[in-house]
């Protein structure tokens, strides 16, 4: 089943096209990486992915359900209960993590479940707990996010998404406000989500992460799709003259 | 947050305060900052000429009296508000707007005179010294409306090097202690107050530069209201606590012109 | 008059200051939110008016407002309730001015917030009000409480200006004797229940600010 499904999307920042006809498609327990270079539109997309932004024309659609529909090339938004759904499925980790400063570890992960999802308490602090000990942060419950490094607040964000259920968890270039010593941890919870077959959108720089951990890899470049297919073939032999520069350096 | 709430409401009443005494309740409005007319005493009550003879006027007529202490720049809202039955406090009447188109206003009860208030040590004997120096007068009294006004006083003012104003008097005299300005120009029982308390340093000139009268303001329909007074205030001219009550508050006696039949 | 004599008549009206003062907070501090609310509505209209009443709250003498309140109403409809009611077209003055002052914090407050934040609540389903309440305001209330208890010091000397209303708190009472004694004490005597006031005040705010200080 197609968990997401995102067709022909448009989306313009005053009269300047960033994205201009992208379709994607995300199918359960496959992992998709986006690369390509900055202001490429890869963040736009998965914005617009998130509803964070709206986008021009196009559709988007989780589980089959539309929270974007195309009539005559324009997007229409779905009404604000279907929308409520559409945002059920999804977690986003920010660049930023975004957590919330005056929460604890805890109550940031357990806060949108007792709240939104209306979820009994044991269980949620079940789920928290356990979440927490797989990030290997069982000991930091009662910590604020300032009293974390980078690389912990980082994986307390994917904590506070998971908690949440998601059906897809989509990953805003999540290790690029981090040291490079933390950038591997937080790529290590990764993997093991990939691991456990966690459908999954990445945003990312980190090509050996991107070619070691995805089923589908896409190149994005001035807000189209340049190039897509298997992670071995782009990243090791490009075919575009596009990606080829790209990627060159990297290496 | 409703608690709260109901609470701050029950206080808003409580402190607006309501007197609900039996039978009609006068409410008498003064500058509670001017005395020996009206002002606090040393026990923390309203006292005063003005206010004693307002007390027996009202003993008289038995009405309740209420003392308002009002803020002298906005009495005639005040009163024209209800706030306040009369205006009563050495209020210089016939000027400054209190005029008789406006407002009812009883015979004046005393003829008061402008003077100017100087200390030992300023070589100041006459008006003619006047010239070029500073003279301090309270913003809004009747010596300052005498001396920038186009009477025959302003003459004099013109003389003034400057012409000082003060929010009050009793700043004015501070600075006149200490030697910041030349002279005051005062009603004479304020002067007369000021040197009572300060001794023999201070002293007013012979001249005077104006004469004023008080009298009692009412509001323009009140004109009962202010036969009734006045009556009453009769009553105390001739039994002799008017001028009893002008000594006892050490006014020039000469000022309070009502006279027995 | 003595001195004990004089502190404890100017004392009589230490109630009805400390009336003023905290009836003042307790209106103006929500009012001011909400006015902080409209004033970054989406709605030009809405704006543009909260825009002139604070714009004119700030910029008119608080004496003025004053005597607006209690007598604008009086003269216009004839209308005498906030002209017999002193404490009240007090606090109505007081909150409204205050609230101008206190809106202003508000959105600094708010606007200086992070739109990750915003982003971060909205994704988890948090609805605007729930995002507003749960996640934005508690973070602004630490952020302005440093510019909030300078107002807050402000007011306790503000309270000084009721005597425009001849309501008769601790300063008019104190002005009253300065005149009909001929002393300077009077202001002395204030200046210190002043000081009093506001060292409690300054205690209070910091004890806030130390009980907000567990995140930052």
């Amino acid at each position: 089943m197609n968990i997401l499904e995102i067709k022909h999307c448009r989306k313009s920042f005053d009269g300047v096209q960033v994205l201009s006809d992208i379709s994607l498609t995300v199918s359960e327990g496959q992992v998709v990486s986006i690369i390509g270079p900055s202001g490429s539109g890869k963040s736009t997309l998965l914005r617009c992915a998130t509803l964070l932004e709206t986008m021009d024309g196009g559709s988007l659609a989780y589980l089959g359900k539309f929270a974007v529909r195309d009539e005559g090339g324009k997007s229409v938004y779905a009404s604000h209960a279907e929308l409520k759904q559409a945002r059920a499925c999804f977690g986003l980790v920010f660049q930023n993590f975004n957590l919330f400063p005056h929460y604890t570890v805890l109550k940031n992960i357990t806060a949108a479940p007792l709240l939104i999802q209306k979820r009994e308490k044991a269980e949620v602090l079940q789920t928290a707990r356990d979440l927490l000990s797989k990030m290997g942060l069982a000991d930091r419950e009662d910590a604020y996010p300032y009293q974390l490094s980078g690389g912990q607040q980082q994986r307390v964000s994917i904590a506070r998404a998971l908690a949440m259920r998601p059906k897809i968890l989509f990953f805003d270039e999540p290790t690029s406000a981090l040291d490079p010593e933390l950038t591997g941890e937080i790529l290590k919870v990764i993997r093991a989500l990939a691991a456990e077959h966690m459908t999954m959108v990445i945003v990312t720089h980190e090509m050996a992460f991107a070619r070691d951990v995805s089923d589908h890899v896409i190149f994005m470049d001035g807000g189209v799709i340049v190039e897509q297919g298997n992670p071995k073939d782009i990243i090791n032999n490009p075919s575009h003259e596009r990606t080829i520069q790209f990627l060159s350096r990297f290496n | 947050m409703k608690k709260l709430l109901s609470i701050a409401l029950v206080m808003l009443f409580v402190l607006a305060g309501c007197a609900c005494a039996e039978g009609f309740t006068f409410k008498m409005g003064i500058d509670a900052e001017y005395p020996p007319y009206s002002y606090l005493d040393d026990n923390g009550e309203y006292a005063g000429f003005d206010v004693e003879m307002c007390q027996k006027v009202c003993d008289i007529l038995g009405w309740n009296l209420e003392i308002v202490p009002i803020n002298w720049d906005t009495k005639d809202i005040q009163l024209d508000a209800e706030e306040i039955d009369c205006i009563w406090s050495g209020l210089t009447v016939y000027a400054n707007g209190i005029t008789e188109d406006r407002f009812t206003i009883s015979t004046p009860y005393s003829d008061n005179s402008q003077m100017i208030l100087t200390k030992k040590g300023t070589g100041i004997e006459s008006f003619d010294d006047l010239a070029g120096k500073t003279v301090g007068v309270q913003m809004g009294t009747s010596a300052e409306a005498a001396l920038t006004g186009d009477g025959e006083a302003a003459a004099l003012g013109a003389t003034f090097g400057t012409l000082q104003p003060y929010e009050n008097y009793n700043i004015a005299f501070t600075d006149l202690q200490a030697g910041a300005i030349d002279a005051i120009a005062v009603d004479a029982p304020v002067a007369n107050d000021k040197i009572n308390k300060y001794g023999d340093d201070y002293y007013c000139l012979d001249e005077s530069f104006a004469s004023e009268k008080y009298g009692i303001c009412f509001r323009k329909a009140d004109t009962e209201l202010c036969a009734q007074v006045e009556g009453a205030y009769m009553q105390l001219v001739e039994d002799g606590t008017y001028l009893a009550l002008g000594e006892k508050y050490e006014l020039d006696t000469s000022f309070l012109v009502l006279a027995a039949k | 008059m003595t001195l004990t004599g004089m502190i404890l008549k100017m004392s009589e009206g230490l109630g009805r200051t400390c009336a003023i003062f905290f009836l003042t907070l307790l209106f103006s501090l929500p009012l001011g939110l909400v006015v902080a609310l409209l004033r970054m509505s989406k709605n030009r209209v809405v704006q543009a008016v909260t825009k002139v009443y604070i714009s004119i709250l700030r910029g008119t003498p608080l004496m003025l407002q004053l005597i607006a309140v209690a007598y604008g109403p009086f003269y216009l409809f004839g209308y005498t309730l906030l002209v017999k009611q002193k404490l009240l077209a007090i606090i109505i003055a007081f909150a409204l001015n205050y609230a101008a002052y206190f809106a202003e914090i508000y959105r600094g407050g708010i606007e200086s917030m992070p739109v990750g934040q915003y982003e971060a609540a909205h994704v988890l389903g948090y609805s605007k009000g729930q995002t507003f309440m749960r996640i934005i305001l508690p973070q602004v209330v630490k952020r302005i409480l440093p510019s909030v208890t300078n107002e807050v010091i402000t007011l306790v000397k503000d309270t000084s200006m009721a005597f425009t209303l001849a309501y008769m708190e601790m300063f008019s009472i104190g002005k009253q004797i300065a005149n009909s004694q001929s002393s300077f004490m009077p202001f002395v005597i204030a200046g210190g229940f002043y000081y009093l006031m506001n060292s409690v005040v300054a205690f209070a705010m910091s004890r806030c600010e130390k009980a907000l200080g567990y995140y930052r």
